[in-house]
């Protein structure tokens, strides 16, 4: 299950969501796209406004600039991976702590 | 920081990674028949390594507390049907 931990400027995403086999596993292509368009999106338009870590099944994101683009990104971000959370339970957990 | 390269299986369980419950098996014990019929063996030997009685011990053969069945004295093997289903196994002297 892919766990994902939001906390005020801080994101946190790993583990495996085991829905299917690499390369058919459409959770965790939906998930994967949906932060790294995200990440990306935020940089194009300011590249000190994050910093993040990656690599396999895992994601840390530390926001270092609260610009409006940057809330607006994440916001969407995180919208979508609820979405995502709705339809598939059993393969991502979205944890937000205030 | 640099753009991030759009892995879309960054989040994929990996092959080979996941755990598997099964992968065991127990030390093969060899059993099944140790003379062939019409074998000359001597007394003592070893004649048929089995679980439970498939077959049974015939004319001067006898069985051990693991089933297994072995002659009583030296002679000739002989695997023997008895009744429909059952078998056994004799050793006759020569």
């Amino acid at each position: 299950m892919i766990k994902v931990r939001i906390n005020k400027n801080h994101i946190e995403i790993n583990g495996h969501s085991m829905y299917d086999e690499l390369g058919r596993d459409i959770v965790c292509a939906s998930a994967s796209s949906i932060v790294i368009t995200s990440v990306n999106a935020i940089l194009s338009f300011d590249k000190e406004a994050l910093k993040y870590e990656e690599k396999d099944g895992y994601i840390k994101i530390d926001i270092l600039k609260n610009t409006k683009e940057t809330e607006t990104i994440i916001l969407n971000m995180i919208t979508l991976l609820k979405e995502l959370e709705k339809q598939y339970k059993k393969n991502i957990k979205i944890y937000e702590e205030v | 920081m640099p753009m991030l390269k759009l892995n879309i299986q960054l989040f994929a369980h990996k092959k080979g990674q996941g755990s598997t419950k099964n992968g065991r098996d127990s030390e093969s014990k060899r059993l099944g028949a140790k003379a062939a019929d019409g074998e000359r063996v001597t007394g003592g030997s070893i004649l048929y390594r089995q679980r439970g009685t498939k077959i049974y011990p015939g004319v001067n053969v006898g069985i051990g507390k693991d089933d297994t069945l072995f002659a009583k004295i030296a002679g000739i093997v002989r695997f023997e049907r008895v009744g429909r289903d059952k078998k056994q196994v004799s050793v006759y002297p020569e």
